[in-house]
């Protein structure tokens, strides 16, 4: 996506030399494939979301986009009721857990 | 100083299979051991597996951590036991 492309120089351009890039690309993947199994193991799960201001809230995951700002959740239990789908803003969350 | 998420991803593969105390803005902690620090976002992915307990996975996003120090340093005994969470044994392996 444009966006993916706007924000791949922030990531990658922190080494200079041709074999270093590598390496860091090399570790920057095998980091990468272990988080998007983490996503993958949360999907459809019953997960805790701990917002900020001490703010807990309850969803099924479903999905999170690739720059990781926002996720997908369905049946969010909010102090106002049950909302079937909405979309989470990550940049509000200090972090989720779920059970295996 | 740098922040967390500026940091290198060898910086970060330094603190995977290692059992580590992450604090956040809030000050709150969390402890378990790393499983992956996301070299997109700096999210860390820990996991604590307590006896007669199902293991529980938590993910903390890269914008809050304030700090991450390690507690106890992992074995490949460890690093074996979280690949059996997440890497089940008919996953395809997809990079070398």
């Amino acid at each position: 996506s444009p966006r993916f492309i706007a924000l791949c120089p922030t990531t990658v351009s922190t080494s200079s030399s041709g074999s270093v890039d590598e390496e860091e690309q090399r570790l920057r993947s095998e980091l990468r494939e272990r988080f998007l199994r983490t996503l993958l193991l949360m999907t459809d799960k019953q997960v805790q979301f701990d917002m900020f201001e001490k703010v807990r809230v309850r969803a099924t995951f479903g999905a999170s986009d690739i720059d990781v700002l926002n996720f997908q959740v369905s049946d969010l239990e909010t102090p106002l009721g049950v909302q079937k789908e909405a979309l989470l803003r990550c940049h509000d969350m200090i972090s989720c857990s779920f059970e295996l | 100083m740098l922040q967390w998420s500026d940091r290198s991803p060898q910086h970060w593969r330094e603190f995977v299979n290692h059992e580590v105390c992450v604090t956040v803005q809030d000050q709150q902690r969390f402890e378990g051991r790393v499983f992956t620090v996301d070299p997109v976002s700096a999210s860390v992915v820990l996991v604590s597996v307590q006896e007669n307990e199902r293991p529980s996975v938590r993910v903390i996003l890269g914008h809050a951590v304030t700090d991450v120090q390690i507690l106890r340093r992992g074995t490949e005994e460890t690093e074996r036991q979280m690949k059996s969470v997440f890497l089940p044994d008919q996953t395809q392996i997809l990079s070398a």
